[in-house]
């Protein structure tokens, strides 16, 4: 009987039980994570030309969204501190259905669609007419073209090498460490050679699917030299979370050196025989 | 039709609580089915969690028993099944269940004072289908290789036998293919139903909105399930009988050239719709329990219906937005951006008017009342967070990434949930006959709408730092080492909300054998539905009502003390 009864008194204990769960877990997990590293609440500074432009309407929409967000809170909020059921009190009686509720409901999904809407759409076709979807062209001295060849699980790179020729001895390749120069234009063609990837570049505010059977376009201009992660974005399998790589943006002046020196050796590297390592393809624009 | 003639009741225990065409009992088994399945995808966020925050240490508790080879430690394989798995399960097999099966079936034929559905043996059998979907998922488990892992959007050639060998994704695909079959049915029976079956003097707009959002979801059911059955088919073929309709030739001998992107295409024709297919319900129940609740008549009745029909015609024509990144035409890409930001055009209305609901009403806060709230608070961070995504240039870097996933729980997982667990503590008494405990719900409710937001919050957060999705291991790349403190928060508010679900398991199990007596109309409301005795008789009605009211006049000037009206009365000239 007592039993029974317990199962309709408050569970005071049950209740505490639950909750001790989580933090119990919690406690084995705080040591397993323990380390020592500098935190982070968004993305490392922007390193390319598109940067800026993100930065920007990221946080113009976050501005957007938080008033909006701040406003449904209120409207929310003051009806129900203020209008609790009470004794003889009786609500108001409206269906809205009346010429003037139609119309104020018109001219506030007006304001919100300029607002919100047509705003950040205006702000993001301008930036993608000037940024992303600016393809440079590719048979500018300043473009530097890269072939990029996906895989599970890493990034193959060909650069043309000196002669500007995809497909020659003296294409540079690499796996995993692509080397770029600083304020110039980097074109890619991508694609893959098995599954899904996307070539992800936080620090240059770049992402693009690497599909097989098709050669997708990408493009940045780096502003910043350094090292920087390239991550993929798109789940490929059993080590998706490890297909990374470096991205290095060199100085002019030390990018020149490095690309005649890669290039040559390139060409001492070279081997006829090795039919793997002849992937290059046509440039698509 | 079904209303002419009443048969009397099924006496055997397998004709009235197993294979069963009442569909007060097909309702019960699609929420009981749902449920477990809820349980089951929810254990699996956690394991998914506690690896984020702990990568490579394993599982207290339950760890050594489902992961013995590695000591309990998730290795990459079994994390991959495990964020696969737990989408499809909770998409297909959890909300989809609860919202669509079991208040579908329990709402349209009592809401709208019908005997039954219009086609009881094929909803029987829908429920049947989902079923045995739900048996094939689970067998999947279990095969060599185990369950698939390639996501829950089963993107070729991942999906293909060029990225995952075994049966696993071959029985997911089957598996898609029989819920997805099931959705058809129960949508052809509601939209039959809701048309031919509305009691006499039922007009389309003195339906209560649930339906509305209950008929919606069935057109899109019917219009787009058969999209996601043809891409599992081909899926299917690709896999078995070694076709090539998702794979190039350029990577597989012998392929006479497929194309992958064609799958994304055929899946988000029918994933962007499957959102609001989710949500639709959840926004019609939602709308009524505020009206319900705050003793007021749902305000802009006919505009809130439009919004919704909006809504899904809108949802057809903007699943683009999902591949931004894929390389499609860059003009194409422009209109689905134009295309979605309309969306929040409806979106913003329906918040209009459920603010305008509540404003200046009498509002009692029950369970039921504090969900359908939490909805209007958690569908707008999820809806206007949906604004980065739908902006092309800013959908560059944040596709992919934790922004993304804190972006769709908090639209189609956790406003769909809050829908359910609303109409759960409000149907509960009319379903089984007695009263959830409130001091429990209330519980219930501020220990999941705290942590909730703190989750996909902090997502928000990883996702803006750059942290891509579905990887097994965030310290292993350095960029992403500075942000891991991130996923331990995450982590363990997911357990505290975790956690709290238990209250809610302990609530509704007691309260379904042991809890008080419901009375017949406990919510005071005016719909069809709580206007008979409880328990519900066999063949609802003895005598079909007629309808001479709408569902929602509260408060009404002249009503007197009482400050609702039965459907079935006329109100006081």
């Amino acid at each position: 009987m007592n039993a029974l009864r317990s199962l309709f008194s408050f569970p005071t204990k049950a209740v505490a039980a639950v909750l001790a769960t989580p933090l119990a877990l919690g406690l084995l997990s705080a040591g397993a994570t323990a380390q020592d590293v500098a935190k982070r609440w968004g993305p490392t500074d922007p390193a390319s030309t598109f940067g800026e432009d993100f930065q920007y309407l990221f946080w113009l929409i976050t501005t957007l969204v938080s008033v909006s967000f701040a406003i449904v809170c209120v409207l929310l909020l003051i009806p129900v501190l203020r209008d609790r059921a009470k004794p003889g009190k009786k609500a108001h009686y409206d269906h809205g259905s009346s010429l003037h509720d139609k119309r104020f409901t018109a001219v506030v999904s007006l304001i919100v669609f300029v607002v919100l809407d047509a705003w950040v759409l205006v702000v993001a076709m301008k930036d993608l007419r000037e940024g992303y979807w600016n393809i440079p062209a590719p048979d500018d001295e300043k473009t530097y073209k890269v072939e990029v060849l996906a895989q599970q699980w890493a990034w193959n790179f060909r650069a043309t090498g000196a002669d500007g020729e995809f497909g020659t001895a003296d294409d540079i390749l690499s796996t995993n460490t692509l080397v770029v120069p600083k304020d110039r234009p980097v074109s890619l063609n991508l694609t893959s050679k098995d599954v899904i990837h996307a070539f992800f570049l936080p620090d240059m505010r770049v992402k693009r699917d690497a599909n097989p059977g098709a050669v997708n376009i990408a493009w940045f201009q780096p502003v910043v030299d350094g090292e920087f992660d390239i991550l993929c974005a798109e789940l490929c399998g059993y080590a998706h979370y490890q297909m990374h790589g470096k991205l290095q943006v060199l100085e002019k002046g030390v990018f020149d050196e490095w690309e005649q020196e890669a290039s040559r050796l390139a060409v001492a590297a070279h081997d006829a025989e090795d039919t793997e390592a002849h992937w290059a393809w046509e440039w698509q624009e | 039709m079904s209303g002419d003639h009443i048969h009397p009741e099924p006496t055997s225990f397998l004709k009235k609580h197993v294979f069963s065409v009442d569909h007060k009992v097909i309702a019960k088994q699609f929420l009981w089915f749902g449920l477990i399945w809820l349980l089951v995808g929810g254990v699996m966020a956690m394991m998914i969690r506690w690896q984020l925050a702990n990568p490579g240490s394993p599982v207290p508790v339950i760890g050594g028993l489902l992961f013995p080879r590695t000591g309990g430690v998730i290795d990459p394989a079994s994390y991959n099944m495990l964020f696969t798995m737990h989408g499809t399960i909770m998409i297909f097999l959890g909300l989809t269940p609860v919202l669509i099966g079991a208040f579908g079936n329990w709402c349209i034929p009592l809401m709208i004072g019908a005997r039954d559905m219009i086609f009881p043996l094929l909803n029987m059998l829908s429920f049947w289908t989902v079923a045995l979907g739900g048996a094939v998922g689970f067998y999947s488990l279990f095969v060599p290789l185990g369950a698939t892992e390639a996501g829950w959007t089963g993107y070729p050639t991942l999906s293909t036998t060029v990225g995952t060998q075994g049966d696993g994704e071959t029985l997911w695909a089957v598996a898609v293919f029989l819920i997805g079959a099931s959705s058809i049915m129960g949508g052809i029976n509601y939209i039959t139903t809701i048309i031919r079956l509305r009691a006499p003097g039922m007009k389309w707009s003195d339906m209560p909105l649930t339906v509305w959002g209950l008929f919606f979801t069935a057109v899109l059911n019917v219009l787009f399930l058969p999209v996601i059955g043809s891409a599992m088919l081909l899926l299917i073929m690709d896999r078995v009988f070694g076709t090539s309709f998702y794979v190039p030739a350029s990577i597989m001998s012998g392929a006479s050239g497929g194309d992958p992107i064609l799958y994304q295409h055929l899946f988000w024709i029918f994933g962007h719709p499957e959102v609001y297919i989710l949500i639709l319900p959840a926004w019609g129940i939602v709308a009524d329990l505020l009206s319900f609740f705050a003793r007021k008549p749902a305000f802009g009745y006919k505009v809130t219906v439009g919004a919704m029909f909006a809504v899904t015609v809108l949802s057809a024509v903007v699943y683009g937005h999902h591949m931004f990144t894929t390389g499609m035409y860059a003009m194409l890409g422009e209109s689905f951006m134009l295309l979605t930001m309309i969306i929040s055009v409806p979106g913003e209305i329906l918040f209009f008017n459920w603010l305008h609901t509540i404003w200046r009403g009498s509002l009692r806060l029950t369970t039921s009342m504090l969900f359908a709230l939490g909805v209007i608070f958690v569908f707008g961070l999820g809806g206007l967070t949906g604004l980065y995504l739908a902006t092309i240039s800013t959908d560059i870097f944040l596709h992919d990434t934790y922004f993304v996933v804190g972006h769709f729980h908090l639209t189609m997982a956790a406003s769909a949930l809050f829908g359910a667990f609303g109409a759960t503590y409000f149907f509960f008494p009319k379903m089984f006959g007695r009263m959830m405990s409130e001091k429990l719900g209330k519980l219930h409710f501020w220990l999941t709408i705290v942590p909730l937001t703190v989750v996909f919050c902090t997502m928000f957060i990883s996702g803006y730092g750059g942290m891509p999705r579905r990887y097994y291991d965030h310290t292993s790349a350095d960029y992403l080492v500075p942000l891991q403190h991130l996923n331990t928060i995450t982590t363990h508010s997911a357990f505290l909300l975790g956690a709290a679900q238990l209250i809610f398991a302990w609530n509704f199990i007691r309260s379904r054998w042991w809890g008080p007596k419901a009375s017949d109309n406990p919510w005071e409301v005016g719909t069809l539905d709580w206007q008979m005795p409880t328990p519900v008789p066999h063949y609802n009605f003895k005598e079909i009502p007629v309808v001479k009211t709408g569902p929602h006049e509260f408060s009404h000037p002249k009503l007197g003390d009482r400050d609702w009206i039965p459907q079935t009365e006329e109100l006081p000239a």
